[in-house]
């Protein structure tokens, strides 16, 4: 178990503390051990969040898919209205999605996450009643609404700067933006997989243009695809410039690149070893973002599960209605129900934590206890997925089992 | 079970002569609950919690771990014990086979570390006892003991005492075995019982011989001699320093796992390993016991388990080749009579959904993997009552003539389920199957080789130790099979680790395993058991922990079919060498809700991914090409 010595002065570098450089991001995804690589990211994300384990009750809605980009990795987006499978959600359509989920059994979800296509042909006030319509069903819920790449499209389109339409949106409810759209920030790279929509530098502008205002964001990387693994390290160290100057991101999100029905369906996707080293590379590159988020419907629930070994400390939500990943073929599940969620923390021996869309805690859950299996006959016809009945007093009962180790 | 309680002291002593002065008068004691087993079940007992105190044999002790020694009695000899000796036509170093009486593990150790001291490495098989004297002829020699062993002191021009041996080699007696207690057993009290048992069994000594040697046949004046001069009682510290001594020599020679005598509670114990020293052992490839399982299991990180495993796959596999077969799963019958509670894929005799296949389907898949490069057939299926032993002995010369596919077919429920139909021997099911093209033995139907467990979840099913004879038998005829486990059911993690003890025993034995898979219980829809423990990041860890305890199986497969073709890349990482096979269909998953369907190209890339070189295999894991 003797580690290379690259790895070696890169686990000193960061015993003291030191910033790790270019060079060791490199170095970390060409080390042979994967196991050493997410080792070390376990430790510092440990000495971070220990067990903790973040979660949220969200929901996502794409309010239309019609989009004058052209990404080559986009399986999503229709161009234009008229095309077959292109949809605009109506204004009440996309409200009854989050009334439909007022009565959920885990409780309402406490955000809501749109992201679209960059659709020309929509007034700018829809997407600020979209906004006012969902605080009118839901007063406290947190709008995390239009990437960096949307911000940028509305300031061209309807002739804005990035603070106006901020503040506009934010006038109408717009509380954070969720971090999609950055893809790979070089420009040789960015020019081919996706060369009319924000450019690297626009897509940081609108977050430090956000984060000056007071909002927090996510940031995410696109990998996988046509990208080296500098153009990895070069991404990740440009957020983390960036978080040096505004301290607005709270957390990265590697995305991993999903070949089906896009316009580089030839190239294979990226495999599990590969999206465990990205976020164990991501968590150590990245000294100054708190969260690393293994985001399962593009891991799919159980390399999201190893991969909160791996460095990640957040699983995202419940999200219900993700159509991004499923139309680029992910093997993941639509939806994860609150326990289901709470499960695979729980067997990962992590500490589930609901949280806000701002990391205040909504809610700690006991460690632990997947009970030992109770022996009873199960109704043969009934599809019940493996949960604990967490909301119907199982937390107690839960934490009369023993621990999974860890 | 402490005295406290009021619960008897579940004690399981030896029918052996040279045991009775230790065991007789606990017979008649109240706080005991005395039985006899043979030392294998007694070792079995003891590490299932069915018993709290064992007159065990200290390889046995070894294996299972953390146990308390009882003070200062023990079967054991200094210098010449008599009754476990090696015979033979001519002198030992002319020897080329040994049969080995297995009901002694303790003096088959014993055995391999006197003959490696002499540099000798016959051919060594095992037998039981009459079988192994009846052997004995030119270069074939037998290992014998106990009143075999007695009852042919004078039959052989050879003879080699063991005990004897070991005294001249190290100066120290032999202990062959002691009283041993499950952790938090037993107490000051208890050890009191035994001791005054034992006073009472030694003043009886001439009245066991009499008894003994009207019961045998043998010399009673010659039994109580044995009793008296050859065999010793007492553990004292001259008795400790040979014991260690043993255990320190066959764990050196990694036939033991490395052990330390206790007296007082093992787990509150001083010289107790920590679990750093257990994972330096284990990735340098020494024998675990059952208690350094159980608390790597427990206890172990995810990544030191990872990475110790992956140290331990290195070196069993160093040139960094993964493995697969291109094969095919048949389910030729779904008509089962065991209604297993995690089974979605049976139907009971009659149901209008159960089948057989037809050779024209048969006929159609197997053209299919032909044409799809595949070497062999996975073929399993339900016992169903309705197909003769006939009926299978024509399909596999069939499928030879016609197709030329490897057999690996029908698990040890399925040959067991033909020796009772057709009222035959497993031995001579397995003969005419073999005869007809058999080839190897899959090893599904293992689930967790505890009967506690098995009753639960399959209570129609074989016992463990019928699950083991099967591909003991198989072995033995030159098949070779694989071994499975899967948990997460009603099982505990000390269930797994005897599971994979039992594994490790067999294939001590036999060498015939090939390879270990394990997977999580697949709870679905169709199946009638709630899940226990499972998830990705337990069967990472539980397979990294069975890659450290079998350090006498070859090869560790990753279960993609049942984990998912990405968990199954990184489980490469987590001790396993093998991908497993790509299916054109798995029945018996993929019914209870899993499908994953993968092609070989996808396989190797994903191998190339997690580092290393793929090659395709057949079922004896033997490369059929170029690793690439």
């Amino acid at each position: 178990m003797s580690e290379s010595s690259k790895l070696a002065s890169i686990r000193e570098k960061i015993t003291r503390g030191e910033r790790l450089g270019f060079d060791d991001g490199i170095a970390l995804f060409l080390e042979p051990d994967l196991l050493a690589v997410g080792q070390l990211a376990n430790e510092v994300r440990e000495k971070r969040h220990g067990d903790r384990t973040y979660f949220n009750r969200n929901m996502r809605i794409e309010v239309t898919n019609v989009c004058v980009a052209s990404c080559l990795f986009c399986s999503f987006a229709k161009l234009e209205e008229h095309m077959p499978g292109a949809h605009t959600m109506k204004l009440e359509e996309a409200w009854h999605e989050l009334e439909k989920r007022m009565d959920d059994p885990g409780g309402p979800p406490t955000e809501i996450h749109v992201v679209n296509g960059l659709h020309p042909g929509l007034p700018f006030s829809y997407y600020e009643e979209l906004l006012r319509g969902f605080k009118r069903i839901d007063p406290k819920i947190h709008l995390k609404c239009f990437t960096a790449v949307e911000i940028h499209f509305f300031a061209q389109h309807y002739g804005m700067t990035y603070v106006e339409v901020l503040e506009k949106l934010r006038a109408a409810g717009l509380e954070s933006l969720p971090g999609g759209g950055a893809e790979i920030f070089d420009e040789g790279v960015r020019r081919k997989i996706s060369h009319d929509k924000a450019t690297a530098d626009e897509y940081l502008e609108v977050h430090r243009v956000a984060h000056r205002m007071g909002m927090r964001t996510n940031a995410t990387m696109l990998y996988g695809h046509i990208e080296t693994f500098a153009h990895r390290v070069d991404h990740i160290l440009r957020l983390r410039d960036m978080q040096d100057e505004t301290k607005g991101l709270q957390a990265f999100i590697p995305l991993a690149f999903h070949p089906d029905g896009n316009g580089m369906k030839n190239l294979p996707a990226p495999t599990a070893v590969d999206d465990l080293r990205t976020i164990a590379v991501s968590r150590l590159l990245l000294d100054n973002v708190d969260h690393i988020k293994a985001y399962w419907v593009s891991l799919t629930p159980d390399v999201a599960q190893i991969a909160l070994r791996f460095g990640a400390d957040d699983i995202d939500g419940t999200i219900v209605h993700e159509t991004i990943y499923k139309a680029a073929g992910t093997r993941s599940p639509g939806a994860l129900g609150y326990e289901e969620l709470v499960r695979l923390i729980r067997e990962a021996g992590r500490i589930p934590i609901e949280r806000d869309t701002l990391y205040n805690v909504v809610r700690e859950l006991p460690r632990a206890a997947v009970p030992e299996a109770a022996l009873k006959p199960i109704d043969r016809e009934r599809v019940r997925p493996r949960a604990l009945p967490i909301l119907q007093g199982g937390i107690q009962g839960a934490t009369q089992g023993k621990e999974i180790p860890s | 079970m402490s005295a406290g309680t009021g619960e008897k002291l579940r004690t399981l002593g030896v029918a052996y002569l040279n045991a009775r002065p230790l065991w007789e008068s606990l017979k008649d004691d109240p706080r005991v609950a005395l039985d006899l087993a043979r030392p294998s079940a007694l070792a079995r007992a003891l590490a299932e919690n069915e018993a709290d105190v064992g007159l065990l044999p200290v390889a046995a002790a070894a294996t299972i771990g953390e146990l308390r020694l009882l003070r200062n009695m023990a079967i054991g000899a200094r210098g010449k014990v008599r009754s476990v000796a090696i015979v033979a036509e001519r002198p030992l170093h002319e020897l080329d086979t040994i049969a080995l009486d297995l009901s002694s593990r303790t003096s088959v150790v014993l055995g391999r570390l006197l003959l490696a001291r002499r540099k000798l490495t016959p051919h060594l098989f095992s037998t039981d006892p009459a079988q192994a004297i009846a052997s004995v002829k030119g270069r074939t020699g037998a290992l014998v003991i106990g009143d075999a062993a007695l009852d042919v002191e004078t039959r052989f021009e050879y003879r080699l005492d063991l005990a004897e041996d070991w005294f001249e080699w190290t100066g120290l007696p032999f202990v062959f075995a002691a009283w041993f207690a499950r952790p938090d057993a037993v107490d000051a009290e208890h050890e009191d019982i035994f001791r005054i048992a034992k006073q009472k069994g030694l003043s009886r000594v001439d009245a066991i011989a009499a008894e003994h040697g009207a019961r045998s046949g043998l010399d009673p004046a010659s039994l109580r001699a044995y009793l008296t001069e050859s065999i010793r009682y007492d553990l004292g510290d001259e008795e400790m320093v040979g014991l260690e001594r043993f255990w320190t020599e066959a764990a050196n020679a990694r036939l033991l796992p490395r052990t330390t005598a206790r007296f007082d509670e093992p787990k509150r114990s001083p010289t107790r390993p920590s679990l750093d020293t257990i994972l330096g052992r284990a990735a340098d490839g020494e024998r675990l016991s059952a208690a350094d399982g159980e608390r790597l299991l427990r206890e172990g990180s995810f990544f030191e388990l990872g990475l110790a495993a992956d140290a331990v796959r290195r070196r069993k596999h160093p040139d960094g080749v993964v493995t697969y077969i291109v094969d095919r799963n048949v389910n030729y019958t779904n008509v089962c009579t065991t209604s297993c509670k995690f089974c979605a894929f049976y139907r009971p005799v009659g149901h209008p959904e159960g089948y057989v296949l037809s050779r024209e389907v048969l006929g159609q898949k197997l053209q299919e993997v032909v044409d799809a490069g595949g070497v062999q057939i996975l073929l399993q299926g339900g016992l169903n009552p309705d197909l003769p032993i006939g009926w299978y002995e024509d399909l596999f010369r069939w499928i030879k003539k016609e197709y030329g596919l490897g057999l690996h077919a029908l698990s040890p429920e399925e040959i067991l389920h033909l020796a009772r139909l057709e009222k035959i021997s497993v031995k001579e099911v397995l003969e005419k199957l073999h005869a007809a093209g058999l080839d190897s033995v899959p090893g599904g139907g293992a689930e967790i080789l505890v009967d506690r467990v098995r009753r639960k979840i399959a209570k129609m099913k074989c016992t463990s130790e019928e699950w083991l004879g099967v591909m003991r038998v198989a072995h033995q005829m030159g098949l070779r099979s694989s071994a499975t486990m899967m948990y997460g059911t009603v099982d505990t993690l000390e269930d797994r680790i005897q599971h994979l003890v039992k594994i490790r025993e067999l294939q001590d034995e036999t060498s015939g395993f090939t390879a270990f898979f394990c997977w999580d219980y697949q709870f679905e829809k169709g199946t009638h058991l709630a899940p226990g423990e499972n998830g990705t990041h337990l069967y990472l860890r539980t397979q990294a922990v069975a890659r450290l305890m079998l350090d006498n199986v070859d090869h560790v497969g990753a279960s993609w079919v049942t984990q998912g073709p990405a968990v199954g890349q990184v489980a490469l990482r987590f001790g396993a060498d093998d991908f497993g096979s790509v299916m054109f269909e798995e029945n018996v998953v993929s019914s209870a809700g899993t499908t994953f369907g993968i092609n070989a190209g996808k396989i190797e890339g994903r191998i190339r991914q997690a580092g290393f070189r793929a090659v395709r295999r057949n079922v004896r894991y033997e490369w059929l090409n170029e690793p690439g």
